[in-house]
């Protein structure tokens, strides 16, 4: 085996993370490459230097309102949801009784009457490509292609 | 019946809608989530908020999860892509802001301590410097260094953990370390 190979060992080896048959191969190795030696020292140097040392977590009130946290944000999901629903009911409910006035009044110019028509098509094409595209999002597992 | 049988358990539960179950998933890997999202973004305010959004997510998409696998690795997948979308933000708006600057100048940085009682001025010294020379590494390297070099994670854990052989987590921490050391050096570190 080359150096090369045996580096990914030499931190099994430093962290006692190896098996005893592995063990037995990197001290022979070891024994006979002294830049691979030099190495793992430098490597346990700098474990004995950080060895206490911890990333500063969060204090415990943190952690124990963690997930009432998540929750929350579940739950406000779910308001923001029925929000959204309303907001477009009754604005689409809004939209059509402007556009049915708009259409039947006859004392409104042309071009006002063509501008409201547009505005309402141009909302409901909007609606419908993102409720389309929504569908497809959710049918579809975007997570799967992710490389770990 | 095994660990992975009960998790099974209380993901089958979830899909029907079960939070309480779920509270139970996001309890046991609240903090490797956290980790791993400091990991990525490098500060805890956002890593804390980020890894909550990632259990959001992985609510919202557990009928999509297969029970019979193990949460941590598809739940790591959902977090990553968070954490690299909030990455992209962070550079989008750091290119004309001072926080470059300050993240030059070491104020910007993975916080560490030490469990030791003794805190002189040389300890402090060397946690800033480490912490900063942390935040250089790629995110994997530094995912891979705050799991097993600072929070004791063993190597079978850490693969459990992100769904990669025990052989990939040596090769990563070897060059983890390497890219540690280096940074250090650059930072005039001498041990």
């Amino acid at each position: 085996m080359s150096c090369d190979a045996y580096k990914p060992l030499l931190m099994g080896y430093l962290d006692r993370e190896l098996p005893e048959a592995e063990v037995a191969l990197v001290e022979a190795h070891l024994a006979g490459c002294s830049d691979c030696a030099s190495e793992i020292e430098s490597f346990r140097r700098l474990k004995e230097v950080t060895q206490d040392m911890r990333v500063v977590t969060p204090d415990d009130r943190y952690w124990d309102q963690y997930w009432s946290n998540v929750y929350n944000r579940l739950e406000r999901r779910v308001g923001w949801i029925l929000i959204s629903i309303g907001t477009i009911l009754l604005g689409s409910y809004g939209l059509y009784e402007l556009l049915m006035e708009a259409l039947y009044d006859l004392g409104l110019p042309r071009t006002v009457r063509v501008g409201i028509a547009a505005l309402v098509l141009g909302f409901c094409t909007l609606l419908v490509s993102v409720v389309r595209e929504r569908i497809f999002l959710s049918k579809s597992d975007k997570y799967e292609r992710i490389k770990r | 019946m095994t660990q992975l049988d009960d998790e099974g358990a209380a993901i089958e539960r979830c899909k029907s809608g079960d939070r309480e179950a779920f509270g139970a998933i996001v309890q046991k890997y609240m903090k490797p989530a956290y980790y791993v999202a400091l990991g990525y973004v490098g500060t805890p305010d956002d890593a804390l908020d980020i890894s909550q959004d990632a259990f959001v997510n992985a609510f919202r998409h557990i009928k999509r999860f297969d029970s019979s696998k193990k949460f941590f690795p598809w739940f790591y997948s959902i977090l990553k892509n968070l954490c690299m979308n909030h990455l992209t933000r962070v550079r989008r708006r750091r290119e004309d802001s001072i926080d470059a600057m300050a993240e030059e100048e070491g104020e910007v940085r993975i916080p560490l301590k030490t469990a030791s009682p003794e805190q002189d001025a040389a300890r402090r010294e060397l946690e800033r410097k480490i912490g900063t020379a942390l935040l250089q590494l790629r995110p994997k390297e530094r995912e891979i260094i705050i799991l097993q070099h600072f929070q004791d994670y063993s190597y079978q854990e850490i693969a459990d953990l992100l769904g990669i052989p025990i052989g990939t987590v040596m090769s990563r921490l070897y060059s983890a370390r390497r890219a540690l050391r280096k940074e250090l050096e650059r930072l005039g570190v001498r041990y």
